[in-house]
């Protein structure tokens, strides 16, 4: 994967001519997504959620995927689709508790005889 | 529409109940004319002598000066008049037009108003102001400023090339905004959607170019020093998280907030375009912006 811009080996070539860094472009993003959907589907089917904590059990049982996570992405998206997957599993949980304690709080006033308007 | 519909009929429920209120207040504030009058002795002809079917000698105290055939036409009158009350058909669909048609001018002049208020939020003084000076360089080198702005309305976006996610779907977004809007202003060439790079460092000229370009050709991507970055961010109320000393080799992310922002051509912002918008429901918004700004018959440049 040396032809992708921001792996380490084509590091000269990802530089613009007037000193900037190329990014990537539409296609290169869209590997990158599919790298990460891939090795999300697999830490979903192990349940593991933060692959930051639980590296070594992430590299062992999704080895394959990940190392493709890695090489289609740039180090910083890495890190960052990684934690973003944990920032919205534990976004997802807290709805889902405000909207069961939501639930439970109306059930029981209409327990006690309220009606919602 | 939904819920102005939903008014008309809730009127036109109101119009089947009156009749039979108001049929008495009209009877009484017409004692004088004809119809009235005949509709007492008609009807107390009718109560006592059933003119119509008895023979004209068997009943000599009967005495009418309405002939029998004008009478039972007030009859049928009146008998339509009583089930309907005064208002006929035509004059229920008249009500019921006016009124419709009232709670849609009103509607529309509540949402111009509404619109006109959050416009000039911005323009008077003490109010949180976003926007203002700044000076960058466009993609050719060239000095570009908030005087460039004006004259359009234009169309702010705060981003980095190196955005992972989120970036690219916003300025996927912004390029159907584009064109939707380009569509609906005729080519008029009065909207300016602008790129600002919170990232200068990485994202040169060069570099730009060759994102936007991805996008949509019509973007005017604008970059600087950090130090002029830092200073539109800061104008713009753009949280600005950018490293100050790192190379452009070095890979880091940009935290940035992910708003469009809508600029009128006195370069006052107007509103601002989020997440949550969809093209259709942003280029509506803008649209209302740019017709009220025609409608009050401020100028536009159209170069």
């Amino acid at each position: 994967m040396s032809w992708l811009p921001w792996s380490s080996s084509t590091e000269k070539s990802s530089k613009a001519t007037d000193g900037g860094r190329i990014a990537p472009d539409r296609s290169s993003r869209q590997r990158c997504w599919e790298g990460r959907d891939a090795f999300f589907g697999c830490l979903d089917k192990h349940s593991i959620i933060d692959s930051i904590k639980e590296d070594k059990e992430a590299r062992r049982q999704c080895g394959q995927e990940i190392a493709e996570f890695e090489s289609s992405c740039a180090r910083a998206w890495v890190k960052y689709f990684k934690e973003k997957r944990v920032m919205e599993y534990n976004r997802d949980k807290t709805i889902e508790r405000i909207k069961k304690e939501d639930s439970e709080k109306v059930a029981e006033l209409k327990a006690q005889g309220w009606t919602p308007k | 529409m939904a819920s102005s519909t939903r008014f008309v009929s809730r009127i036109a429920g109101q119009t089947a109940r009156f009749p039979p209120l108001a049929v008495p207040r009209c009877a009484v504030s017409r004692p004088l004319s004809v119809r009235p009058r005949s509709v007492v002795s008609s009807s107390q002809s009718n109560l006592r002598c059933r003119p119509s079917n008895a023979p004209p000698f068997s009943s000599p105290r009967c005495f009418s000066t309405t002939g029998s055939l004008s009478r039972s036409k007030t009859m049928g009158q009146l008998r339509a008049r009583h089930s309907n009350g005064p208002f006929s058909w035509k004059a229920a669909l008249l009500f019921v037009l006016t009124g419709a048609g009232m709670i849609v001018y009103f509607r529309f002049e509540k949402a111009r108003l509404e619109r006109k208020r959050i416009a000039e939020m911005s323009k008077g003084v003490g109010r949180p102001k976003v926007g203002g000076p700044f000076v960058l360089k466009d993609l050719d080198g060239k000095e570009f400023t908030a005087e460039d702005l004006k004259g359009k309305y234009s169309f702010v976006y705060f981003g980095f090339t190196h955005c992972p996610d989120i970036c690219p779907d916003e300025l996927d977004k912004m390029a159907a905004i584009i064109d939707k809007v380009k569509e609906e202003t005729k080519d008029e060439n009065i909207f300016l959607p602008v790129f600002i790079t919170c990232d200068p460092v990485r994202d040169t000229p060069e570099v730009l170019r060759e994102y936007l370009r991805e996008f949509h050709p019509g973007i005017i991507g604008l970059t600087g020093t950090y130090e002029q970055v830092k200073h539109v961010c800061k104008m713009y109320r753009v949280y600005f998280s950018t490293p100050q000393n790192v190379k452009p080799d070095e890979d880091y992310l940009v935290d940035h907030s992910i708003y469009f922002y809508l600029m009128d051509p006195e370069g006052d912002f107007v509103e601002c375009i989020g997440r949550q918008d969809t093209p259709e429901s942003a280029t509506k918004v803008i649209m209302e912006h740019i017709n009220d700004w025609k409608r009050d018959g401020k100028p536009l440049d159209t170069k």
